[in-house]
């Protein structure tokens, strides 16, 4: 305790701005604000378990995100003070050093580190198109994930397989949970994920000793609970039917609505209107383009093409949209039942004439 | 030309052979309601749907227009899965025996083969004349068979992609299960197929409807809105 007062200190920050964090904190989660003490104590005890940061397939964009840590002071506290044992962007060791720490932890914490994981596991080829120190991906996710008190799973690369896992996904790219079928994982899908996501699942962690409420797809509600098009800044210029048709039309210009523009705000869960990027500065749908759906299971082929609204279908060489394969099958429907007609006429034509004319015969022999 | 009556028609020394022996009350009330119910709320969701799909009105036409769309389309399906759901419970009670579970033909049994396979030769052109049947033609009943399965589809994925709006409701708890089968995008892409498939079935329909009141004399169309149709006998 005392030395967290100390380390408060030693990075100038106050016990007021520390306890207005832990607010901010319990906000993201939507806890009470009568949880903030327990939150407070969580992050002041000093039995916090050590992460490891394993890194597969990826393209270190959630390193990224973690190094632009939103409220940096604190962030880099918190981070500091969770010992990152092993993250092979931002640790000195290098080499045997490095993977020696590595088992070290995974021995002396078993059952009780965090292991986080950045990027898609490949599984084609027994694993050989990615591997660290002679091991692959695979077998080092079951060993040292297998292990683990609680795995985080940042990214849509590692929660879905993202995109390494895209069609034809020549590498045999899997999520996490996909190879730990068994341990609870915590998805924080997004390209990259957003680290105050991560800050507050771990949090959450911490203060509960759990893992916070989570979706069907593994995603804790606090971050994906609610799409983006129903918390976007824009959802009025959608509801009252304006729309961008065109990039950089005046539409555009004015900041309506990007519907038109095959924004999948509609159909994606995440918090980024609420939260952003790069301390809260802007996001996606602010900065003037669609969503593109990235932290929904199935990205990147079910969100494509990036510009339209709903998917389309391969076949013949040429990708079909919906409207062109709707569009057949009524054109195709009109064409069978039209011929069909024709034929009919044209076979009961006989009958039609032999009708007309005692049609005529019966009303003249009535009327006579 | 004089007028034509009834009665003149009768007085005529050698009646005209008619095959038509009295009017029986086939399609009762329930059923015409339901029906045209069904009718239109699938118009209005078709035009509405497909307005949410591509807004080709903007807010020049009509302030908050998609939000209007929008609260139609919710509105017209609720309608739409009531009147599927009183079609399918009209199976089973309240209805003749030419709207309930009996009219859906039997492969078990001869008679009802041999109707439906000769409706099949009258189709496809292989005979020129059809059996007599009262009510549905069986061929007309597995096709409607297959056009509920696509109403309960589109009223589930209706609703599950309506219940998207609050994932911690009631709605979502009973429907989401059908995101954890394929993604919201196809649950989209396939919603918005079937509008084109039922489009499709409606060509289908009106045709059929015109084919048999023409070739059977049966007053397929006007039965729809009276409910009485010819008890012939040839």
């Amino acid at each position: 305790m005392s030395n967290f007062k100390e380390m408060l200190a030693a990075h100038n920050v106050s016990r007021r701005s520390f306890l207005k964090y832990c607010s901010a904190l319990g906000a993201i989660l939507a806890v009470p604000a009568g949880m903030t003490p327990r939150i407070a104590a969580a992050l002041e005890s000093d039995n916090r378990p050590p992460v490891i940061w394993m890194e597969f397939q990826s393209c270190t964009g959630d390193t990224e995100s973690l190094l632009r840590a939103n409220r940096p002071t604190v962030g880099e506290l918190i981070l500091d003070h969770l010992s990152l044992d092993y993250h092979e962007t931002i640790m000195a060791a290098a080499g045997h050093q490095a993977e020696a720490s590595k088992h070290a932890t995974a021995e002396k914490f078993k059952g009780k580190y965090i292991c986080i994981v950045e990027g898609s596991i490949p599984t084609g080829a027994d694993g050989v198109y990615c591997t660290v120190a002679g091991e692959t991906a695979v077998d080092i996710l079951k060993k040292v994930g297998g292990d683990a008190g609680l795995i985080i799973a940042v990214g849509s690369c590692s929660a879905y397989g993202g995109l390494p896992a895209a069609y034809p996904n020549p590498t045999g790219a899997v999520g996490v949970s996909d190879l730990l079928p068994n341990k609870t994982v915590i998805n924080l899908p997004g390209c990259p994920m957003n680290v105050d996501n991560l800050t507050g699942t771990i949090v959450h962690y911490l203060t509960f000793g759990s893992a916070p409420a989570m979706d069907r797809f593994g995603r804790p509600k606090f971050a994906y609970g609610k799409r983006i098009h129903d918390n976007c800044e824009r959802r009025g210029h959608f509801d009252a039917g304006q729309y961008a048709e065109q990039w950089g039309d005046h539409a555009h210009r004015q900041g309506w609505c990007l519907y038109k523009m095959g924004c999948k705000g509609p159909e994606t869960f995440h918090n980024c209107p609420t939260l952003r990027f790069n301390e809260g500065l802007s996001w996606p749908v602010m900065a003037g383009h669609g969503c593109v759906g990235c932290s929904e299971p199935g990205f990147f082929d079910t969100m494509m093409p990036m510009y339209k609204r709903l998917p389309n279908v391969p076949g013949f060489g040429v990708e079909a949209s919906a409207l062109k394969i709707g569009g057949t099958i009524v054109g195709a429907s009109a064409a069978i039942f039209a011929t069909h007609g024709a034929v009919t006429v044209a076979r009961n034509w006989k009958q039609v004439k032999e009708a007309k004319a005692e049609t005529r015969e019966t009303t003249k022999e009535t009327t006579d | 030309m004089a007028e034509i009556t009834g009665t003149t028609i009768d007085k005529h020394e050698a009646p005209v052979e008619c095959a038509v022996r009295r009017y029986l009350y086939i399609w009762e009330g329930q059923i015409r309601i339901i029906h045209w119910i069904n009718f239109l709320c699938i118009l209005i969701l078709s035009i509405t749907g497909y307005f949410i799909h591509n807004p080709f009105m903007s807010a020049d036409q009509h302030p908050y227009i998609m939000g209007h769309m929008r609260h139609i389309h919710y509105v017209s399906g609720v309608v739409f899965c009531g009147g599927v759901l009183a079609r399918i419970l009209a199976l089973f009670v309240l209805s003749n025996r030419f709207a309930s579970w009996r009219a859906i033909p039997n492969p078990f049994n001869k008679k009802d083969r041999e109707t439906f396979f000769a409706y099949i030769k009258f189709y496809t052109f292989l005979s020129k004349d059809t059996p007599h049947v009262i009510g549905h033609n069986p061929v007309a009943v597995v096709a409607y068979i297959f056009l509920f399965g696509l109403f309960l589809f589109q009223i589930l994925s209706g609703f599950a992609l309506w219940a998207q709006a609050d994932p911690n409701g009631t709605m979502y708890a009973l429907t989401g299960w059908l995101f954890g089968l394929m993604s919201n995008q196809w649950v989209r892409w396939v919603h918005f197929m079937i509008m084109f498939m039922i489009a499709g079935f409606v060509i289908n329909h009106i045709y059929s409807v015109i084919l048999f009141d023409f070739k059977t004399k049966s007053g397929e169309i006007s039965s729809i809105f009276s409910g009485w149709k010819p008890d012939r006998r040839d």
